[in-house]
């Protein structure tokens, strides 16, 4: 039998596949069932116009029992949102990617909480350990113990 | 949702009270933090509230000890006496209460924050696979019916199909084993084949992911009956029942209180009842607080042990059946 993540991803991408991406998210690679590649843009009025990001995840087999690991691609094509909640290495402080996940999310709802997360910024910063976080930081950043706030998005 | 500990800090906030959801129970060790040498790399650990790394550790040892089951054989009662010896005599008496009203055995789970959802799944489908011989293809066949009367719930709650029909299907297809045999072990279900699979991250997951929807359905469809007793249980705020079921429900390992235990009787039609084993009985007894909101009157209703922030099952049985 396939691993469940399998089973679930296949289901996904073929929903994507047949109802397309929301609005401003669009789907980069899913050629395997370990790691996606999406662009997320904001559309309407933001902090943001005219800027593309692309978000990885990561799948373990467990997904979505287990959280993916999430995370704004920086390379050379690619950077990090300048956001509150976003490291400059690209790790994201979410509470539904860490201790709220819930397999009720699936990678288009991730992407579209995002997108809002994103829509609803007021001012562009970074978080305030955002270097002391940077320096240490694992690769993967589900291996963070980011702490929330109660919902200040 | 940012980094709140060094603003608190630097405020001089207090943290915040947080529960432990670490789920041990208070007569086994708890860890002690003996300093950063296990984690000298991380150097937010220097930062975090005795609480937070008491956490932290349970979450250590859960990964460390990958072998300590999701849910453990059937143990004689007198075991868990046993780890109590040294502690508060009130806990011996509770004990020896439960086991003077006919209570001999106790079927453990892992302290992950789903034992509730999985010992109730567990003592779901032993009950069914229990029911009497005459009785038990009508049993079977009820609860398929039971669990598929109850996704236009789940569709109603606003889950979309692709996020809860593989939960279903491998919750139901441990149902049917029990008068068909499965595809992949050629037999009925048996009480070792039961344990295997609950036993088994993969299968017994899922089943505990689909009680939670199952949970969350109930009270997102029918909030009114739940919404004055929708509380963060960190907090101690009232919640609005959609936000209180993605917090505090749907998102795994968080535990179960009263009203997901409720709303879960009624969403399974069953009936259980919980055992408190609290150490605070005067006379040494066992309150047992009823979750009746299932229908199947007349079938001995499952009993769980709650012991502070932890479910185990409770038999009267006290080993394995041989079989």
């Amino acid at each position: 039998m396939a691993s469940i993540s399998a089973r679930r991803l296949r289901k996904e991408l073929s929903e994507i596949h047949v109802e397309g991406c929301p609005v401003g998210i669009n789907l980069l690679s899913a050629d395997n069932f370990e790691q996606w590649l999406l662009s997320l843009e904001v559309m309407g009025e933001s902090q943001y116009p005219g800027e593309v990001f692309a978000l990885k995840f990561r799948f373990d087999p467990n997904y979505p029992i287990s959280s993916p690991a999430v995370q704004f691609v920086v390379d050379g094509k690619y950077t990090s949102p300048v956001h509150p909640h976003v490291y400059s290495n690209g790790h994201i402080c979410a509470s539904i990617l860490g201790n709220e996940w819930s397999p009720v999310l699936s990678v288009i709802g991730i992407c579209v909480t995002l997108q809002s997360m994103l829509a609803s910024c007021k001012k562009k910063e970074r978080p305030q350990d955002n270097d002391r976080y940077v320096l240490h930081a694992p690769d993967n950043p589900k291996k963070t113990r980011f702490h929330y706030d109660v919902d200040t998005v | 949702m940012q980094p709140t500990m060094d603003r608190r800090e630097r405020e001089g906030l207090p943290q915040a009270p947080r529960l432990v959801s670490g789920d041990l129970p208070p007569e086994e060790p708890i860890p002690s933090y003996t300093g950063p040498s296990f984690v000298t790399d991380d150097p937010e650990l220097s930062r975090l509230t005795p609480a937070e790394l008491y956490e932290l550790n349970q979450g250590m040892l859960n990964d460390a000890v990958p072998d300590r089951p999701l849910i453990d054989q059937l143990k004689h009662i007198a075991v868990l006496r046993s780890e109590y010896e040294h502690g508060t005599p009130a806990f011996l008496q509770q004990i020896d209460y439960l086991r003077s009203q006919g209570y001999n055995g106790i079927r453990r789970t892992r302290g992950d924050g789903d034992c509730f959802y999985r010992s109730l799944a567990f003592a779901f489908v032993e009950r069914l696979m229990n029911s009497e011989e005459e009785e038990l293809e009508f049993s079977v066949m009820s609860a398929i019916s039971t669990l598929e009367s109850v996704l236009p719930m789940l569709e109603a709650a606003g889950f979309q199909k692709l996020v809860y029909e593989d939960f279903y299907e491998t919750f139901v297809s441990i149902i049917k084993q029990i008068v068909e045999p499965d595809r992949l072990d050629h037999s009925n279900l048996t009480p070792a084949l039961l344990l295997e699979a609950f036993q088994s991250p993969e299968v017994s997951n899922s089943v505990v992911v689909f009680l939670r929807l199952l949970t969350s359905a109930q009270i997102r469809t029918d909030p009114d009956s739940y919404a004055d007793f929708l509380f963060n249980p960190e907090l101690g705020e009232p919640m609005a029942p959609r936000e209180f079921c993605e917090s505090f429900v749907e998102a795994v390992g968080k535990e179960a209180d009263h009203v997901q235990m409720t709303a879960l009787s009624r969403a399974l039609n069953v009936n259980f009842s919980v055992a408190y084993l609290d150490g605070r009985s005067k006379d040494g007894t066992v309150d047992f607080v009823q979750f009746d909101s299932g229908n199947d009157y007349g079938s001995e209703p499952m009993v769980l042990l709650y012991r502070p922030g932890h479910y185990d099952i409770l038999e009267r049985r006290s080993q394995e059946p041989l079989e």
